[in-house]
């Protein structure tokens, strides 16, 4: 008779420590992951400049990046692109998207749209130029070079 | 009633001791590859496109009127950076005046600062956008260093210089 009800007893185990754990896990991961950084090419290696401050747009700014190597190609997620077709197509969807918000853009004023520059310290200025004046040639005119603080590594 | 009495002082301990182990090596996983991505920064500015030099007596006369009374010049302030074949800076000029010849060290770019806030720091200064006229093959960095000197100044109506526009330079606008 004692064996039956040793049989018949169900396993309730306090789980509250586990899901707790869990849970801090998933905050954990939720604020390091940073899916912005997807779109920056690691593989640049940026000009140092002291004065150089973080980007803070607190969200409020859309941003265009363009990652230039040094041999001036545009590199988006890792695969080169078109400098002119993508600033064009990129240019285009911007003025669609304040179309729709019914802000259109009026001929000759510049896109509200800041353009990203991380370009690898050996980019020569002729080939940065060209996409400078592309974006130029598209109505950009809020532009951000981007540097490190300090040297990085070796 | 025996049978409930029995079900309900059943004591049940579950061993998650191998769970809490996993978990805790997970843990410890990603805290050694964690690698956060290093803070970058920038230099903000806004780059009309460029335009042949601006002379500033046609659109404000009463600015013109100042800046020749303090014997300057009203235009656009004109830096020229000329570059070695290395694609390094090799002389900095402001207004056609060497600011300093040599490479870009802090002494030269203290040179090259004093040299523009004499500029900005005149009275009535007319000055409001510097037009940089760079070497093509001069590198990034190098350029960023120039611009840099030239993102601190202040103009006359003490906001900080931020309009800035490039120029390549032409083959024998580097002769010279």
């Amino acid at each position: 008779m004692a064996r039956s009800s040793l049989e018949m007893t169900t396993a309730q185990p306090n789980l509250t420590p586990l899901l707790d754990m869990v849970f801090q896990l998933i905050t954990f991961f939720m604020l390091v992951i940073n899916f912005k950084d997807a779109a920056l090419d690691q593989s640049l290696t940026l000009p140092v400049l002291g004065s150089a401050r973080p980007l803070d747009t607190k969200g409020q700014e859309d941003l265009l990046v363009l990652n230039i190597d040094a041999e001036g190609q545009l590199k988006v997620y890792g695969v080169v692109r078109d400098v002119k077709i993508y600033i064009a197509d990129e240019a285009r969807q911007e003025e669609a998207r304040l179309k729709t918000k019914g802000t259109p853009l009026k001929p000759g004023e510049e896109l509200p749209t800041m353009v990203v520059i991380r370009a690898d310290r050996a980019t020569r200025f002729n080939l940065l130029n060209e996409i400078i004046k592309t974006c130029q040639q598209h109505n950009y005119r809020k532009f951000a070079l981007k540097a490190m603080n300090r040297r990085e590594g070796p | 009633m025996r049978r409930r009495l029995s079900r309900s002082n059943a004591d049940v301990e579950l061993n998650l001791a191998s769970m809490l182990d996993m978990a805790f090596q997970l843990l410890a996983f990603f805290i050694l590859t964690f690698r956060p991505s290093p803070i970058e920064g920038q230099l903000s500015l806004h780059l009309p496109p460029a335009v042949p030099m601006t002379n500033v007596a046609a659109e404000r006369p009463d600015v013109a009127e100042a800046a020749e009374a303090s014997g300057t010049t009203a235009k656009t302030l004109e830096v020229s950076v000329f570059a070695d074949a290395t694609g390094e800076v090799s002389s900095v000029q402001v207004e056609l005046r060497a600011a300093f010849q040599g490479p870009a060290d802090a002494a030269n770019l203290h040179k090259l600062d004093q040299r523009l806030h004499e500029a900005f720091a005149l009275e009535g200064s007319p000055f409001e956008q510097v037009v940089i006229r760079v070497a093509p093959n001069l590198r990034y960095e190098e350029l960023m260093k120039v611009i840099d000197v030239c993102t601190r100044q202040k103009m006359a109506d003490g906001q900080m210089l931020r309009k800035i526009s490039f120029v390549e330079m032409s083959g024998t606008d580097q002769a010279k």
